[in-house]
């Protein structure tokens, strides 16, 4: 009996094999941002457009960064617009931002001698979000521009209120460098 | 344990118990054990031959315990009508001092190295998890991420390496993720045996030789109701957790019911809280039990298991850059000065289900088969911290179903000769739930594992020999989503063979003396996580990548193991092994850095090379005087990638244990029906080496320096005329010293737990 009992549980497993997981289904990446796109305006209206585009999120292709040049000694305004293009239409990752607004901050660090951003907006508390920036140029030079965005950042720990990151903690959303060259 | 009953005859009131109580194993007398009437608050105490004598008993129902150090108490039921004797075999170990003690298993047809823990330290240990039950043991680690997850490794093995045994099921889920640890309510259980064996042939395949099985006993043969409740609290933490098991027995049907319920807030380190730490636990179990014609064993068994825990919220961060920021930080972001019970995302809510049967026949007395079907549901929920109220949303929702049979016949020829084989067939359904908005990291799967195995276990004079074989074929149907864009479905239907192989021999040079010796060959075919994992692990800040290439792992493993048991006073245990390991599967972080638009994040692939992880396990009992115990043990363990010649990463550093028992040999009346027996202090010492066999670029940050922890236990059993009250008091990490483990991933962020002190009461009834 109990030969005949193993070849009915082996029986049944084989016959089992031919199951295969149904079709999974593919979610919404609604939250992924795939874009960054940030627009510098010129005092005399010259738009400059710094990018980074990965469509296919994390992994597979690599991203696309477009950098920019600037002009040396000029104020510029910024603004920060982010997309998820993973999702057709694409989505405005900005609303987002906007709505959490204290929840987030922009970050802005540069190598490059006399180049500064100031934050041009606020949050509702008060404190700086960086959607809007200005962006001063110094003397000529070239370097990156790296753009960070933190979710939950301690946005009253010291320092933070001017831009200093270093006491932010949080996790990063975003952060890239562009290639900028003054001139 | 045995029993027989003989009548005598006698008056009302006069009537004597009388009989003899010798160990189970050696089949000696056994002197000096407690013999005690519950009812009636009466006893004896055993001689030299093992015979005691209780007079003017009257007519009436009792309950009679035997208590014996190094022996497990035992509770028998009978009914007094006459003068009775009563022969009880108690299942001593000849080095045994303690009750808190680490006893060999003596299964005779197996012979593999082994340790276990029973239910005295289970109940002294309840502020405990599966795995931190385990953790002062030889030969065993614990992978943890923070206080509340931890994961079992044995011989430097652990995850997919490591199988565990509930209660005789494969325990399935979701095994290959470091910060998931096994789902079992160990109170459910009276015994945690691990199996350092060479090759676990009776077992699913997919372990390399270790195995920890979590048992419950079979329900007593005693026709009331009886039962425990072990309640706790736990200072850091401020924790509290109940258990209670309630059983009893009748020929028509013996049930057995267990509850745990446990509640942590955030835990604490020497200086500061670990904000979001805590955790929920409830867990129930149900076990029925009936015989029939003593030929027919039934067995039932459902248990649920459900959790819903807190992940330091320092401890979720972004990318490369926050991992650096908070190497440099001595206290991780978002801690805060007070308490709470609160838990927000990052969390875990897991559960698992299991629903078992089975049936064992036996169709002589040397014969039997066994049937087992059971099924497991589990569910896995991770929450991270997102946008726009997404924390609510599960960035991971796994749901995996599984069903074993297996089956069992077991031949005997009078003790000296034994056969067994057996099949297991295990499903697996596992499946991402969607809506969670993420590509899932683990793709969705059906697998099919059958395995056949044949043991054969032959005993001449002072020598046994073990043999065995083993076959399984495993079949992965598994459905990928590809991570160009657009999104594809991209299907892998896989086939894998694998072949197991054991030789044992053991000589008992005497009785004091045994030596044996364990080779054994098992193969493991790459899992699910290993082929396929594609994208971002947040758990581990790195983006993981399978590699659907990888060949089958093949293990060589040898253990030699050497007992010295010269005298009850002294005891040695001493385990030497080796294990090879071609094509071993593991994460290797890469050169490359990969940009996204959250920054860099470093990459691991799994890929292949040569392992050897060797070591010893050493262990000593031995008692100063009449009253003192003391236990010495020590873990070398090393690991290396022999193919570059260089240490493999995740190995445990060396570990000393050492504890000194003071145990009260007097039975303390503290009133006319209250006694104190078994008193003991305790003081105990852990020392952790530190992983010196690194090199620099293996990991982001040095291994932690050595830490040596010391901890401080007093206990105590009052007995009552119709109940037993257990007290116990412990505190670990006594120094409040600041430590980190190297195995604990949340090292990276922050210290590991300070001084806590944890109150235990036990009332058995």
């Amino acid at each position: 009996m109990n030969r005949y009992l193993m070849l009915f549980a082996f029986a049944t497993i084989f016959l089992l094999t031919s199951c295969d997981p149904d079709e999974p289904m593919i979610d919404n990446e609604e939250e992924l941002i795939t874009t960054l796109n940030y627009s510098l305006t010129s005092s005399n209206g010259d738009v400059i457009i710094l990018s980074f585009v990965d469509p296919d999120g994390d992994g597979g292709n690599a991203p696309l960064i477009t950098g920019g040049t600037l002009d040396a000694n000029e104020t510029y305004t910024g603004q920060l617009q982010l997309l998820n293009e993973s999702v057709s239409p694409s989505e405005s990752i900005t609303e987002e931002i906007e709505e959490e607004d204290d929840e987030h901050q922009f970050f802005f660090d540069s190598d490059i001698a006399g180049l500064s951003v100031s934050y041009n907006d606020q949050d509702g508390d008060g404190n700086p979000l960086g959607l809007r920036n200005t962006v001063t140029t110094g003397a000529a030079g070239s370097g990156t521009l790296t753009v960070t965005l933190r979710h939950e950042p301690n946005k009253t720990a010291e320092g933070v209120a001017d831009g200093d990151i270093t006491n932010a903690g949080g996790e990063t959303d975003i952060e890239v460098s562009f290639p900028i060259d003054v001139q | 344990m045995s029993c027989a009953f003989v009548k005598g005859y006698s008056q009302d009131c006069e009537f004597t118990i009388k009989g003899y109580v010798y160990d189970q194993g050696t089949e000696d007398p056994l002197s000096y054990v407690n013999v005690f009437i519950q009812e009636i608050s009466k006893g004896s105490v055993t001689d030299d031959d093992g015979n005691f004598l209780i007079e003017n008993i009257c007519e009436g129902e009792y309950h009679l315990i035997f208590s014996h150090i190094g022996c497990e108490s035992k509770k028998v039921h009978f009914d007094v009508l006459s003068d009775t004797i009563i022969n009880v075999s108690l299942p001593h170990t000849s080095t045994a001092f303690s009750t808190v003690v680490i006893e060999g298993v003596k299964d005779e047809t197996n012979n593999q190295p082994s340790l276990s823990v029973n239910r005295q330290t289970l109940e002294d240990n309840i502020n405990q998890n599966l795995s931190g039950l385990l953790e002062n043991e030889t030969g065993v680690n614990l992978i943890k991420n923070g206080s509340s997850i931890s994961k079992p490794v044995v011989h430097g093995l652990y995850g997919n390496r490591l199988t565990i045994l509930n209660n005789g099921i494969v325990q399935s889920g979701q095994q290959w993720g470091n910060d998931h640890s096994p789902e079992i309510d160990p109170f459910a259980a009276d015994k945690i045996v691990v199996l350092k064996g060479a090759s676990a042939i009776e077992y699913a395949a997919g372990n390399l030789g270790s195995i920890i099985l979590v048992e419950p006993k079979k329900i007593e043969r005693e026709p009331h109701v009886h039962g425990q409740v072990n309640y706790f609290y736990e200072s850091n933490g401020r924790g509290h957790g109940l258990n209670t098991r309630v059983e009893k027995y009748s020929p028509e049907l013996a049930w057995r019911v267990n509850g745990t319920f446990k509640k942590y807030g955030d835990r604490k380190t020497a200086d500061y809280f670990l904000n979001n730490t805590g955790f929920g636990e409830f867990n129930l179990a149900l076990q029925l039990e009936k015989t029939i014609d003593e030929e027919l064993f039934l067995e039932f068994y459902a248990s649920t298991f459900n959790t819903s825990l807190g992940i330091l919220r320092g401890s979720h961060i972004g990318n490369l850059t926050d991992l650096n920021q908070a190497l440099i930080n001595e206290v991780p972001f978002f801690t805060e000065d007070n308490f709470s019970y609160d838990v927000d995302a990052p969390r875990q809510n897991v559960s698992h289900h299991l629903v078992k049967g089975k049936a064992k026949y036996y169709i002589t007395e040397n014969q039997n088969i066994e049937f087992v079907i059971a099924s497991q549901l589990n569910n896995r929920q991770e929450f991270d911290i997102r946008r726009n109220d997404r924390s609510d949303i599960p960035a991971l929702n796994l749901r995996q179903y599984s069903t074993n049979v297996d089956l069992k016949y077991n031949l005997n020829f009078d003790n000296d000769l034994t056969i067994k084989l057996g099949t297991q067939n295990i499903y697996t359904d596992n499946v991402n739930l969607p809506e969670t908005g993420i590509l899932p990291l683990i793709p969705d799967y059906i697998s099919f594992k059958s395995g056949l195995f044949a043991t054969l276990a032959k005993k001449i004079d002072k020598v046994q020999f073990n043999v065995g074989l083993r076959y399984d074929l495993e079949i992965q149907n598994v459905a990928t989503i590809s991570n160009s864009i657009p999104r594809e479905i991209v299907r892998f239907n896989n086939r894998f063979n694998n072949i197991g192989a054991l030789a044992a021999l053991k000589y008992n040079i005497s009785k004091e003396q045994s030596i044996s010796f364990n080779s054994g060959f098992a193969m493991r075919n790459p899992g699910i996580n290993e082929l396929y994992s594609n994208g971002l692990h947040q758990g581990v800040s790195g983006i993981e990548e399978g590699d659907i290439n990888l060949n089958t792992e093949q293990a060589f493993k040898n253990t030699l193991e050497y007992i010295w048991n010269p005298s009850e006073k002294f005891s040695l245990n001493s385990l030497v092994y080796f294990q090879n390991i071609q094509d071993y599967i593991f994460l290797n972080p890469q050169d490359e850095i990969r940009l996204t638009i959250r920054g860099a994040f470093p990459v691991f692939k799994y890929e292949q090379t040569n392992a050897n992880i060797y070591g010893f396990d050493l262990s000593t009992q031995f008692t100063l005087g009449n009253a003192l115990l003391g236990k010495l043990k020590y873990s070398f363990i090393q690991g290396t990638d022999t193919t570059n010649d260089i240490p493999l990463v995740f190995i445990p550093s060396n570990r000393f244990i050492s504890s000194l028992v003071y145990r009260s040999k007097k039975t303390m009346k503290l009133s006319e029906h209250v006694l104190l027996e078994d008193s003991e202090i305790e003081i105990n010492n852990r020392v952790v080496f530190e992983q010196t066999n690194l090199l620099p670029q293996q990991d982001f940050t040095p291994p932690p320096p050595t830490y040596a922890l010391w901890g401080f236990k007093v206990s105590t059993n009052a007995l009552f005329t119709n109940y037993k009250i257990r007290c116990f008091v412990k505190a670990d990490n006594l120094f409040n010293i600041q430590y980190r483990d190297y195995l604990n991933r949340q090292r990276y962020f922050a210290d590991d737990l300070g001084i806590s002190i944890t109150t235990g009461l036990s009332f058995k009834f």
